[in-house]
């Protein structure tokens, strides 16, 4: 019994900074956020501040901005995350097979997964600029003075490519642990049973990648939804400035962050950082729900296989 | 009889042929995806080396006409590259130090004490993985900004002492595949709890431990966004300083000088991922698909 009690004391006391920082720096900045998002709090004015109903809620209604980059966040979506979990899928299966230089071609994939947002967007500022770009001056041995903007006029095609770039290695890790978890068995005994390549990629190996797939597809779209860093260091790049993003990478977290930090109206950005919160775990929620029809569960890939 | 023979022979130099082909498509499509990844790298060391009179030409030259070696000297000579540099490291290491030793106890906690209340908290910290951070972080700049925390390095600190959800998870992994003999033995000697994790968890953990150092040194080291949000820019670190670029006197911008600075500013984080890649490739895996 007392044993137990130590045991218990043991665990609270080791657990505990996890503890506070989850009261501290989880929850009670979740509850601030949710307050200002119903106040006039502007970080100035804290004496005069005070409750405002649900006025910054009804703003985002008339706020043309907020559906405009929603549909910007979409598109991105739908551009960023299929190719970047089909690529790196592919590379995962040829890496899978039995190839010379295996080990060798995974961690050299991994390097650019190192590479800080920073140094990335510098590296393919050289590539994607409109007047410099090597790109540009590529294509102009075909088509004489091609200046297209990589990072403004066609902003979301740049900002993908540096995504994509940027995520492979790990994208083709994970998935590659995965094929590695595929019995071989089951693998033999298909193609025992007359199975060709592609037969087996259907019926065996894509269904056991599943669990991986919707892992991946939960991450992934967590990530895409939130993403501000990679726009804001595009925009810098085509317009010398954070204050006015191209309107091609103007995402939903971009408006966020132009209320927070170059408008002020904290109130504002907290309103729509709550409604960006609700829809996320809305769609996290949406995909649990339908993996239960299309992700394979036989004991399940979590627990005590590592 | 040799009908069966033949066809089963035929079926193996179809494979055969087959197979060539996978082969070969396998290794173009490697080879493709190779120098797609490779080629920013290439492309940002060959401009390092240029006058920024030779970067900015058209048409573009692919290799400098004379390699100036001497740019990755002047970016610590002409600006404060070497300052944010030092202070950003330094920032780094204590951040690491702090983060990885809190991340260790607390993934012991999850791993060795199932006490009533332990199930149910693991899964807030894992709830915590799939919430979008910046509801957290936006937040949090206006607390800090009222205890006049924004534009100190107070902020880091404090973050350092409280872990996240990846590194609990992972220590919790490791450990609780650990033999239980070890500990056992040391609590019939009387070892306390403090003492086994500090004298048999902690030294058996290098692994662990090595990834969630890099992370943590690697989180400090390239994000932009916290920086830019918390600090000003007399005060702020690397990715921010790079990304405004370094300027001359005249107020115009060092270009290849600052692309210098950004290869010498990811070498670290590189080097770091090729001394421990086994250590930090594993821990992507762990945490990436048994999560």
């Amino acid at each position: 019994m007392s044993r137990n009690k130590q045991r218990t004391l043991s665990f609270y006391l080791f657990a505990s900074p996890w503890i506070i920082g989850f009261i501290l720096l989880g929850i009670f900045p979740l509850l601030v956020g949710l307050l200002v998002s119903f106040s006039n709090y502007d970080g100035l004015n804290i004496d005069v501040v005070k409750l405002v109903g649900l006025r910054n809620y009804t703003r985002i209604l008339t706020d043309s901005d907020v559906p405009f980059s929603a549909g910007r966040t979409l598109l991105w979506v739908m551009v960023n995350l299929p190719t970047w979990m089909v690529l790196s899928f592919l590379l995962a299966i040829i890496l899978n097979q039995d190839i010379k230089g295996r080990g060798m071609f995974r961690t050299l994939y991994y390097i650019p997964s190192v590479i800080p947002g920073v140094a990335s967007v510098a590296a393919w500022g050289v590539l994607l600029d409109k007047n410099y770009g090597l790109l540009n001056a590529f294509i102009s041995l075909f088509r004489p003075g091609t200046a297209i903007g990589w990072m403004s006029d066609y902003a979301l095609v740049g900002m993908a490519l540096i995504a994509v770039w940027g995520g492979l290695g790990s994208g083709m890790l994970i998935f590659l642990a995965g094929l590695q978890d595929i019995p071989d068995e089951l693998v033999e005994a298909a193609k025992i049973d007359g199975a060709n390549s592609f037969q087996v990629f259907r019926y065996v190996t894509l269904p056991l990648m599943t669990p991986v797939i919707f892992f991946q597809l939960v991450m992934g779209v967590i990530g895409c939804f939130q993403q501000l860093n990679l726009p804001l260091l595009v925009s810098k790049l085509a317009t010398n400035t954070t204050s006015t993003p191209p309107r091609q990478v103007y995402l939903y977290m971009i408006h966020v962050w132009q209320q927070i930090y170059t408008n002020q109206r904290y109130y504002y950005g907290n309103a729509l950082m709550w409604l960006l919160f609700i829809v996320v775990i809305a769609l996290t929620v949406l995909i649990f729900w339908s993996s239960k029809f299309w992700v394979y569960q036989a004991g399940g890939p979590e627990g005590d296989s590592k | 009889m040799t009908t069966l023979h033949s066809s089963a022979r035929r079926g193996h130099s179809e494979g055969w042929l087959a197979k060539r082909v996978a082969r070969f498509l396998g290794y173009s499509i490697l080879i493709t995806a190779g120098l797609f990844l490779f080629i920013p790298i290439f492309f940002l060391i060959v401009n390092a080396l240029k006058v920024d009179s030779e970067f900015h030409t058209w048409p573009p030259t692919i290799f400098p006409s004379i390699p100036q070696w001497s740019n990755f000297v002047q970016i610590f000579q002409l600006t404060s590259f070497g300052d944010i540099v030092w202070r950003t490291f330094i920032l780094g290491l204590i951040y690491t130090i702090i983060s990885t030793f809190m991340t260790s106890m607390v993934g012991l906690a999850f791993a060795r004490y199932q006490v009533p209340g332990s199930k149910r908290l693991y899964s807030i910290v894992i709830a915590m993985m799939f919430v979008p951070g910046m509801i957290f972080t936006i937040p949090q700049f206006m607390i800090f900004a009222r205890i006049h925390l924004t534009n100190t390095y107070w902020p880091w600190l404090i973050w350092s002492l409280f872990p996240g959800s990846m590194g609990i998870f992972l220590f919790r992994q490791f450990f609780m595949n650990f033999p239980k003999e070890l500990e056992e033995a040391a609590e019939m000697d009387g070892a306390g709890p403090w003492r086994i994790f500090i004298q048999i968890f902690l030294p058996n953990a290098k692994p662990v431990l090595a990834i969630s150092a890099i992370w943590s040194f690697s989180w400090v080291w390239s994000d932009y966004l916290t920086p830019l949000l918390f600090l000003s820019n007399e005060k702020t670190l690397l990715p921010v300083a790079l990304q405004q670029s370094f300027l001359r006197p005249s107020g115009q911008a060092y270009l290849t000088l600052t692309l210098a600075a950004n290869i010498i500013y990811m070498l670290p984080l590189i080097i770091a991922f090729f001394a421990a890649q086994n250590y930090i490739l594993k821990g992507v895996v762990t945490t990436g698909l048994k999560g």
